[in-house]
C-alpha cells in the first residue's frame, strides 16, 4: 500500500468520524517528521512541557539550545503534544508523529511488531552507558536481538496521600496503610472526619484497568499469561475479584469514595493538590505536577508503597524513548544523540546530572523525587551523591514509599495489548463504583472473554 | 463534529427549502436545461470544465476516501504495512464483540430520548416565540447563543454542571430540597443527561428554522380562527402546526439521521461510561480505530452505520420528493 493511499484512508476514516480533513496531508506525502538540508538534520522531539508549566518548559528549551550549540549540524523542533492513548495510534498511522517518541512502557511491543519504530541497535550500542542499562528494561525495548528504544524513567506504583487530611482524620501521616484493610480504614476515617474523598479512584481513559491491574498484582494475581504458548487473559481470578469487592464496599458500604466516579488522572491531580482527595494510586513522580502545575503544598504530600493483599508486588511502568520508523539514517543518529543528551546522561553522568539538578533547583522545580533506577546500583549511588546538595523535595515524606517499595516485586504491565486490556476493564471498575448491585464475577468473566478475543488477533 | 438532537447542518436543510420553494411556483415542471443541438456539446464541455475543480476536489477528498473506507472494511491493516484482504472476517469479529449490541442499544436509546425531548422542545420554543409580541429578538439571541459556543466547550461546561458534589445543578436543586442526583455517575441517568445537554446545545438552530416556517403561515388563517373564537391552543394545534407539517417531518427525519451519529457528548463527557452505559456506535468505531488500532473493523462498522443511515436518507429523499410534487 502506498503512502498516498494510506493517507487517503486515514482521511477517509476521519471523514467517516466527522473529523475535519484539515489535519490530513493533502500533497500525497505525509509531512515529514523531520528534514535534512545543507548537511544539517532537523528532528522533532516529544517532551516539551506545556506552556502552563513555564519553568519546566524554559528548562527544556534551554536544554535544546545547549544541545544545538554542542551539535551545530542538528536542529531540534520540540513538541509539547503529550502521549495520549486516544490520539497516539492515529498520529502514528497518519505519519504525524515526532522523530523522537516519548511514550509509556506499554507501547513498545505493539510499535515494534507493527514496524512503526526504528531499529536503533547500531546507534544505541555505541553509547558508552549502554552496557549499564537494566537488562529487564531493555528486554521490553528489544526484539529478536535488535534494540528499538531506550528507557527514560521507570516507576513503581504506590499510594499518594494528603498528610494534612491524614492528621485531621486522626491517622498517623508517617505510618500510611500497608494493607488493603488499613487502606480501607484510612479512607473511611478521612471521609468521616473531614468530609473529603477518602480514596479517589481513576476509572476512565484506561486508568481504571491500569489501577485494577496494580491492585491485582498486590493481591498476588496476574492479568495475562501464556497458555499453550498463546497470550491469554487471566484476570478472572480471586485477586482481581477481591480488589473489585474492596472498591465496591468502600463505595457503597463505607461511602468513602465520594459520588464522582468518572475520573481520569487529569481530574484527580488538581483535586488532590486542592486537598479534596485523601489518597489515590500513583507514583511519587506525581509530586512534580503537584508542585509545578497545581501549586500544592509540599508539606501535605505523602508517598507510600502500594497497599498489599498477599502478593508483595506492584505494577512497574515507565517512560521510554523511541525513534519513528520514518527517520532517515542521519535523523536516527541525531535522535539517539538527543535521547542520550536529554534523558540518559542526567541519570548516568554525574556532571550532566549536576547541571540538570542545579538548573531545576534554581527554577524551584523538584529535585530528588525517588525513581526506580534504569542503571545498575553503582551508577545510581554515584549520581545520587552528586546531586544531593540540590535535592529540594521533602525526602522524609517519600520514606514510606522508598523503604517499603524496595521489598516488593516489580511486575511489568501486561506484555501484549496492555491498553486494550485496560480499556476492557474500565467499564468493570466503573460498574462496581456506580452500581450497588453490580456482579463483579460476571463482569470479570465477560471482560476476560472480550480481552481473549483481542489477544487471539495479536 | 457536532451531533445535535434537534437541528441539522444548514447545508442539509437548504436543499429541502429549495424543494419547498420550487413547489410554491405552482408545481410547474422544472425549466429545461440548455437546448441540445448546435453548440450543445460546447456548452456541456464548458460546464464540465467549470465543474471539474469541484469534481476533482470532491472525488479526492470525499468520494475516494469513502470508497477506500469500504475496501478497508474487508482488510486488515495498521496503515503501515501492506493491507491484507480478510473478506468478511472484520464483520465476523464485529458481531462477536459483546460491546456492539450495547452500543447499538445505547444509540437507539439516545435517538429515542432525543426525539422525545429534543424534538418537541424547539417546536414549543418556536411557537412561544412566534406568539410573543415583545423581546422576540432577544429570545432569538438567547436561544441561538448555545449554538455558537464551540461544542467541546459546551460539553465540558455541562460536565461541570453535572458534577454530583459541586456542580451547578445539584447546588441549585439542593436549594429547593431536591437531589443530589447522580447525573453522569449512574448508568440509568447518564444517557438522559447527555440528551439534555445536546438539546440545549442544538435547539437554537431548529428554533430558527421553525420560526422561519411559522412566518410563512398566512395571518388570514389566524384571523379567521380568532373570529371563530378559537383559543391560542386551538390556533396552534389546528392552524399553525398543520401549516408547518412538512418542515416538522423533515426536521424529524434529519434529526434521526443526526442522532445516530452521536459522538462528542459521550466522548468528552463520559468516555462511554459508566460501565458502557453511553458507548455509542460512533464511539465504538473511534475506539476500534484509534484506541485498538484495528482500522479494518472500524471501517466495517462504519460501513454498517453508513448503510443504516443510507436507508434513513432514502426515506428522507423519498418523502421530500413526495412533498415536493404535492
Amino acid at each position: 500500500m502506498t503512502v498516498l493511499r494510506r493517507g487517503l484512508i486515514a482521511c477517509g476514516l476521519a471523514l467517516a468520524l466527522g473529523v475535519s480533513t484539515a489535519a490530513c496531508g493533502s500533497n500525497g506525502d505525509p509531512p515529514s517528521t523531520s528534514d535534512q538540508t545543507d548537511g544539517q538534520v532537523t528532528i522533532s522531539v516529544m517532551g516539551l512541557p506545556p506552556a502552563t508549566n513555564a519553568e519546566s518548559r524554559q528548562a527544556f528549551l534551554d536544554q535544546v539550545a545547549a544541545f544545538e550549540k554542542a551539535n551545530p549540524d542538528i536542529k531540534i523542533k520540540p513538541s509539547d503534544a503529550p502521549w495520549d492513548v486516544k490520539t497516539f495510534a492515529a498520529k502514528m498511522a497518519g505519519g504525524r508523529a515526532e522523530t523522537v517518541l516519548k511514550i509509556p512502557l506499554t507501547e513498545p511491543p505493539g510499535l515494534i511488531e507493527r514496524k512503526q519504530v526504528a531499529d536503533i541497535t547500531v546507534e544505541a550500542k555505541k553509547l558508552p552507558e549502554f552496557a549499564s542499562f537494566d537488562p529487564k528494561v531493555m528486554e521490553i525495548l528489544s526484539s529478536e536481538g535488535k534494540v528499538y528504544g531506550l528507557p527514560e524513567s521507570i516507576y513503581a506504583l504506590g499510594l499518594v496521600y494528603n498528610r494534612k487530611l491524614f492528621t485531621q482524620a486522626g491517622l498517623d501521616p508517617d505510618d500510611p496503610p500497608d494493607t488493603w484493610e488499613e487502606f480501607r480504614h484510612a479512607a473511611d476515617q478521612i471521609a468521616e472526619k473531614t468530609g473529603k474523598i477518602g480514596y479517589g479512584a481513576l476509572t476512565t481513559n484506561n486508568s481504571g484497568g491500569w489501577h485494577l491491574t496494580a491492585m491485582t498484582y498486590a493481591n498476588g494475581g496476574t492479568m495475562q499469561d501464556l497458555v499453550d504458548g498463546k497470550p491469554t487473559a487471566t484476570f478472572n481470578n480471586a485477586p482481581t475479584l477481591e480488589a473489585l469487592k474492596l472498591l465496591h464496599d468502600m463505595r457503597f458500604v463505607d461511602d468513602s469514595m465520594g459520588t464522582q466516579q468518572l475520573r481520569k488522572g487529569e481530574d484527580a491531580s488538581p483535586a488532590f493538590a486542592a486537598g479534596e482527595i485523601g489518597m489515590w494510586i500513583n507514583a511519587p513522580q506525581a509530586y512534580n505536577s503537584y508542585i509545578t502545575l497545581f501549586k500544592g503544598d509540599p508539606a501535605d504530600f505523602g508517598a507510600a508503597s502500594l497497599p498489599q493483599g498477599g502478593g508483595d508486588g506492584t505494577l512497574a511502568g515507565g517512560t521510554v524513548l523511541m525513534v519513528t520508523a520514518k527517520a532517515s539514517d542521519a535523523e536516527r543518529a541525531a535522535a539517539v544523540k538527543w535521547i542520550e543528551y536529554s534523558s540518559i546522561l542526567p541519570s548516568y553522568d554525574t556532571a550532566a546530572a549536576v547541571t540538570v539538578a542545579k538548573a531545576r533547583a534554581a527554577d524551584k522545580l523538584p529535585v530528588g523525587v525517588p525513581v526506580l533506577p534504569v542503571f545498575d546500583q553503582a551508577t545510581v549511588d554515584k549520581v545520587d551523591a552528586a546531586i544531593k546538595p540540590y535535592v529540594n523535595v521533602p525526602t522524609e515524606q517519600f520514606a514510606p514509599y522508598v523503604e517499603r517499595t524496595k521489598d516488593l516485586a516489580f511486575v511489568p504491565e501486561p506484555a501484549i495489548a496492555a491498553q486494550d486490556l485496560y480499556a476492557a476493564l474500565d467499564p468493570v471498575v466503573q460498574a462496581v463504583l456506580t452500581n450497588k448491585d453490580a456482579d463483579p464475577a460476571a463482569l470479570l468473566a465477560a471482560a476476560e472473554d472480550q480481552v481473549n478475543a483481542i489477544l487471539r488477533r495479536q | 463534529m457536532r451531533t445535535t438532537t434537534s437541528t441539522v447542518p444548514a447545508g442539509d436543510v437548504m436543499p429541502a427549502g429549495r424543494d419547498v420553494t420550487a413547489d410554491r411556483t405552482g408545481g410547474a415542471k422544472a425549466p429545461r436545461g440548455p437546448r441540445r443541438g448546435i453548440g450543445g456539446w460546447q456548452t456541456n464541455l464548458a460546464a464540465l470544465v467549470f465543474l471539474l475543480p469541484a469534481l476533482v476536489l470532491f472525488g479526492y477528498f470525499s468520494w475516494w476516501p469513502i470508497l477506500s473506507s469500504v475496501i478497508l472494511g474487508f482488510q486488515q491493516t495498521n496503515l503501515v504495512e501492506p493491507a491484507i484482504w480478510v473478506g468478511w472476517e472484520n464483520f465476523q469479529r464485529l458481531f462477536a464483540d459483546p460491546v456492539l449490541p450495547i452500543a447499538v442499544r445505547n444509540t437507539l436509546w439516545f435517538a429515542a430520548l432525543s426525539l422525545a425531548i429534543g424534538f418537541p422542545v424547539p417546536v414549543l420554543l418556536a411557537v412561544f416565540m412566534s406568539e410573543v409580541r415583545r423581546f422576540g429578538g432577544l429570545f432569538r439571541v438567547l436561544v441561538y447563543l448555545p449554538v455558537v459556543v464551540p461544542p467541546v466547550v459546551s460539553v465540558l461546561l455541562w460536565k461541570w454542571f453535572y458534577n454530583p458534589d459541586a456542580g451547578l445543578f445539584n447546588q441549585v436543586l439542593g436549594l429547593v430540597g431536591l437531589g443530589p442526583f447522580p447525573w453522569l455517575q449512574d448508568s440509568g441517568w447518564a444517557m438522559p443527561s447527555l440528551v439534555l445537554e445536546a438539546t440545549w446545545a442544538g435547539a437554537g438552530g431548529a428554533v430558527l428554522i421553525y420560526l422561519a416556517a411559522l412566518s410563512g403561515v398566512s395571518t388570514e388563517l389566524y384571523e379567521a380562527a380568532e373570529i371563530d373564537g378559537a383559543s391560542v391552543w386551538r390556533r396552534v394545534w389546528h392552524v399553525m402546526l398543520p401549516q408547518i407539517r412538512g418542515v416538522l417531518l423533515l426536521m424529524l427525519l434529519l434529526q434521526v439521521i443526526g442522532v445516530f451519529q452521536v459522538f462528542t457528548e459521550p466522548f468528552v463527557m463520559t468516555d462511554g461510561g459508566p460501565s458502557n452505559a453511553t458507548v455509542t456506535v460512533l464511539l465504538l468505531i473511534y475506539r476500534y480505530a484509534f484506541l485498538f488500532g484495528d482500522y479494518g473493523t472500524a471501517a466495517a462498522l462504519s460501513v454498517l452505520l453508513a448503510l443504516v443511515l443510507a436507508v434513513l436518507s432514502a426515506i428522507y429523499l423519498r418523502l421530500t420528493k413526495r412533498w415536493g410534487s404535492q
